[in-house]
């Protein structure tokens, strides 16, 4: 009996292997994509109807210092010390704001939950968040804003009736352009490429790849999708994975996309040292210091992303700007201190302005 | 079904006979031979859906970039033979790759960077010893809270900066000895170096005692308590090697303690064959192990395996490979 | 079983309780309202089912590693019987706590009749049941639950959160079962010695396959509150949460080796540690210094516990 069902696991584990082809790309989420154009045509912006959330009988806080926690996906990562910089940067500017930062230190929902909802309860003024997973961090934030709290998030969104505004650093379609563009430029319209990210529950991540595959069909047909792999948010299994990719597939390997700023680097030192810099292109998001080794060495040519203690700047000021009612249902851009104005797009989402490109040129003027 | 209650069948004495080698030693390392034979079999199969699995840079890739887990393993192997376990050593490399990047960025000697947090681990670990031996508080309970603590301590000491600008001298894992990837060298060496230690010195053969049979190790006069110090000690000193290859194989160092390292390292020991319930196992069962769960990560990825499926089909692997173990065990008597 | 060492640990596991809940009201004063605490016990309600079962199954020498993977699983089949099969809500909620429990069964099956040890067993399950809500999922999630299905999860009722009433009962059967029943009384003797327990005639097989699969259906319950209480489901839920709710039953003074345990003595560890992972955190302390702290209340907890425990059991 036992040899049976020793048997049965081992046949059922190796039909499950069975590869399916697959159109849509692992990884990818399947909500609807929004390709942009393949030339430099600006995407044509969104006039929507203010669709965020109120907060219930807040208090005036005009020109009171607003007590602020941020919550970011988790700690111990280099993106958001970055943000976290941004909005104490700005707090201090500012001097009205009392910002402290405490995540979770696995990016999980539970923990994030917990979090802001013992800070509910310790009568904050504010909420800045990175959310985990869109939907579940959406009842604690609507009880937050039942308490008169302000919310704004930033990097990754909530459901829009759960805060009153978003800092997006740049449209999801606007990213995958870039990204792919990048690409392209550097392997060719027919070269191939493989992605390396974080999981595949990451929404943010996942938008990304969907938004990818759609413009890179539209406009690039004729680069190949080669596979993505997970690597969580852990340095060495990044490593690892981009290894085994370009063991997998060797010279027919173009090209690899970081998802995350842990990957990029990763993929990056595997690439280094597997001999290959310049055979196979890097590209993704990444923060500048960990990618100075390879952008230095050319291995790598350009980073491209926002600016991530740009973006906490902004959501701190986005916040204050709130809680004042500066900023108000209707309004159409907002003052972000040193950033000048930022436009309101999509309804209740901030756009925080054109990517940063890190090349050789920049990359040593930033620290973090 | 019949309840078998696990006494060998009995022979007279005039038919006893002693079996042959081969036959002793498959009842002896039969775990890990079953281990190294999957390996070979897995190598084999997959090479032949796609021959690059086999190449060069793909085994330093699964052997040298899982190396650490493999010297981790040691150390947890020898807290598992002797009853107890570790949840803690996966934010102990955390915490101790951060000291040693740190040190090493700061411009001390490679040799400090490298060997003050081999001291450091065992230092921690010791101290958990000596609560699980003295205070007789289970392991599982002082290693859980450890490695909250520990956790927690990183992150607040850190602020989740990373580390960067490491020397180059400092990258010990990129460097090769001999022709061969460095990790490879230090896991082969060590793990041979622990096996032998382990079953030819009486030090090492008490902790197989300690495990099987506290009460009989008691009554022969091994001091029991010192002894589980002295493990925990090692396997501080294992964590602290492994550090040194986790730490050094990139350009930077997360200050976040790598997710699931410790259900890695306690399922490399267990699958290779170190007994939960004491008393039996070798290190060379729990370093094979290693190597065939990162073979098999590889080999997933190679023959096409629908990545939302991977974790389900490893998943199995090892509740095949638990089964196949308990029925080999079983069949011996 | 030493009545008076039991009733000794529990005791000193509520007056540490009661020093912390003084403590931190002093800590801040939105700490000790009754709002909070009902919030409290609603936060805690998934953690705490799982470490009910979980006391049963450490009483008697094993343990559950994978309760967190079929949270995970049972979480996203409720999404996916509903979703992608087609059942209703409730119907599907009920076909994927089935589902979790026969998970919890199979755990049972491989610990008894292909004994293997329940360390190993749950380690692989934990991986196994994790890929399967992975693989099922294919990492989608599904939301937009009708309204009515929140009211677990988010609601209340007379005042107290859904879930927590679950809990209370969960925590008064329980406890009538390990105190007062045949059943518990065989669980304990199962985990003081096992093979007595076989030769007395007790079924332990059968007693540790109930166990098993009670722990699977613990979580699965745990998953639903879940599912309803953040609105959503992911393949990625209750990652370590086997991790909390054994801190939880150790603390309560439940021994790792067997033989000892209560469901009080859980129930007041998990108080301990909502207590303070709460009350820290209103005090200012953040998610790291609170981990760290638990920790130590851990081993600081245990360690007192044994010193005024003459009879040191290993």
């Amino acid at each position: 009996m036992h040899k049976i069902v020793l048997s049965a696991l081992l046949a059922l584990s190796f039909s499950t292997s069975l590869s399916h082809a697959q159109s849509a790309w692992t990884g990818g989420d399947d909500l609807p994509t929004n390709p942009l154009a393949c030339d430099a045509t600006p995407a044509t912006p969104v006039s929507k109807p203010y669709d965020g959330g109120e907060p219930t009988n807040a208090p005036d806080r005009k020109g009171k210092t607003l007590k602020v926690v941020d919550v970011p996906k988790l700690v111990g990562i280099g993106y958001f010390n970055a943000t976290s910089k941004g909005i104490a940067d700005a707090a201090k500017e500012m001097g009205t704001m009392d910002a402290k930062t405490d995540g979770p230190s696995k990016a999980n929902i539970d923990d994030q939950i917990t979090l802001i909802d013992n800070y509910i309860t310790s009568g904050v003024d504010g909420i800045l968040f990175a959310a985990n997973d869109p939907v579940a961090i959406a009842p604690v934030l609507k009880k937050a804003l039942a308490a008169g709290i302000n919310v704004v998030g930033y990097d990754a969104n909530s459901t829009p009736d759960a805060r009153q505004w978003f800092v997006n650093q740049a449209e999801f379609n606007g990213i995958a352009k870039a990204s792919i563009d990048s690409m392209a430029k550097e392997i060719g319209e027919d070269g191939a490429f493989a992605i390396v990210t974080s999981t595949f529950t990451t929404p943010n991540q996942a938008r990304w790849i969907s938004e990818m595959q759609a413009y890179q069909t539209k406009c690039h047909p004729n680069m190949k999708w080669l596979e993505t792999v997970e690597a969580q948010e852990d340095n060495i299994l990044s490593f690892n994975q981009a290894n085994t990719l370009i063991n997998k597939y060797g010279d027919d390997l173009k090209g690899i996309f970081g998802m995350t700023s842990v990957a990029t680097p990763a993929a990056a030192e595997a690439v280094t040292q597997a001999g290959k810099c310049g055979k196979v292109a890097v590209v993704g998001l990444a923060t500048p210091n960990a990618m100075k080794p390879y952008v230095n060495k050319d291995c790598v040519k350009s980073v491209v992303l926002w600016n991530p203690v740009d973006l906490g700047y902004a959501a701190a000021y986005v916040l204050r700007a709130t809680a004042d009612g500066d900023l108000k249902p209707g309004s159409t851009s907002v003052k972000a201190g040193k950033l000048g104005e930022l436009s309101v797009i999509n309804g209740s989402e901030i756009l925080l302005g054109a990517p940063t490109v890190f090349t050789k040129d920049n990359i040593n003027d930033f620290d973090f | 079904m019949a309840m078998s209650m696990d006494l060998p069948p009995t022979r007279p004495a005039s038919m006893a006979r002693r079996p042959g080698f081969l036959s002793r030693l498959f009842s002896e390392y039969g775990q890990e031979i079953v281990v190294l034979a999957a390996i070979v079999v897995l190598f084999i199969v997959v090479t032949m859906v796609n021959p690059r699995f086999i190449s060069a840079n793909n085994l330093t890739t699964i052997f040298a970039g899982n190396a650490y887990i493999a010297v981790a393993a040691i150390g947890m192997s020898m807290v598992i033979i002797t009853g107890n376990i570790d949840v803690s050593v996966g934010a102990l490399i955390g915490v101790l790759a951060t000291i040693s990047g740190t040190l090493a960025v700061a411009g001390y000697p490679v040799w400090v960077a490298w060997f003050f947090p081999v001291l450091v681990g065992m230092a921690i670990m010791g101290v958990q010893g000596v609560l699980v031996a003295y205070a007789r508080i289970p392991s599982i309970v002082v290693t859980l809270g450890a490695m909250s603590i520990l956790r927690g301590g990183l992150i607040s000491v850190t602020g989740g900066t990373w580390i960067s600008g490491l020397p180059s001298e400092f990258l010990l894992a990129q460097q090769r000895w001999f022709g061969v990837p460095s990790p490879i060298v230090m896991m082969v060496v060590l793990t041979v170096l622990a096996f032998l230690w382990m079953r030819y010195s009486a030090f090492g053969r008490s902790l197989y005692a300690v495990g099987g049979n506290p009460e009989a190790a008691l009554a022969t006069g091994i001091p029991i308590e010192r002894r589980i110090v002295a493990v925990f000690v090692i396997h501080g000193a294992f964590a602290g090697l492994a550090t040194i290859l986790f730490a050094t194989q990139l350009q930077v160092i997360q200050s976040t303690v790598p997710p699931n390292l410790e259900l890695t390292v306690i399922t490399a020991s267990v699958i290779g064959g170190v007994s939960i319930l004491g008393g039996s196992g070798t290190v060379i069962g729990s370093t094979l192990a290693t190597i065939l769960f990162a073979a098999i990560g590889s080999a997933l990825i190679f023959v096409n395996v629908s990545a939302y499926w991977l974790r389900a089909v490893i998943g199995l692997l090892i509740l095949a490979t638990v089964l196949a173990d308990m029925m080999r065990r079983r069949g011996k008597a | 079983m030493n009545l008076k060492s039991l009733i000794r640990h529990e005791t000193f596991l509520a007056l540490l309780l009661v020093a912390v809940l003084v403590v931190l009201s002093f800590q801040s004063d939105r700490f000790f309202t009754v709002s909070n605490l009902l919030n409290q016990g609603r936060l805690m309600t998934e953690t705490g089912l799982i470490a009910i079962a979980m006391t049963f199954v450490i009483a008697t020498g094993g343990i559950d590693l994978s309760v967190g993977s079929i949270l995970g699983l049972v979480a996203i089949l409720t999404g996916v019987f509903w979703h992608n099969v087609g059942m209703p809500l409730g119907l599907a909620a009920v076909a994927a706590i089935a589902v979790g429990t026969f998970a919890g069964f199979v755990n049972g099956l491989i610990i008894t009749r292909f004994r293997v040890p329940p360390l190993i067993a749950t380690l692989a399950t934990l991986a196994l049941y994790r890929g399967l809500a992975e693989g099922i999922s294919q990492a989608r999630s599904v939301r937009g639950y009708p309204d009515w299905f929140y009211v677990l999860g988010q609601g209340e009722v007379l005042g107290v959160p859904t879930q927590l009433w679950i809990l209370v009962a969960a925590a008064i059967i329980a406890s009538v079962i390990l105190a007062y029943t045949r059943w518990g009384r065989t669980v304990y003797a199962i985990g003081s010695n096992e093979v007595a327990s076989r030769f007395s005639g007790l079924s332990v097989e059968k007693t540790k396959l109930a166990l098993y699969t009670a722990s699977g259906f613990a979580a699965a319950v745990a998953a639903v509150i879940f599912v309803s209480r953040v609105s959503t489901t992911r393949s990625d839920m209750g990652t370590g949460i086997e991790l909390d709710a054994i801190t939880a039953v150790v603390l309560g003074g439940t021994s790792i080796f067997g033989g000892r345990g209560t469901i009080l003595g859980t129930v007041i560890g998990l108080c301990l540690i909502q207590a303070l992972k709460n009350g820290l955190s209103l005090a200012g302390v953040k998610g790291d210094g609170t981990i760290m702290l638990i920790g130590a209340v851990l081993i600081l907890a245990i360690l007192a516990s044994n010193l005024f425990e003459r009879s040191g059991t290993r």
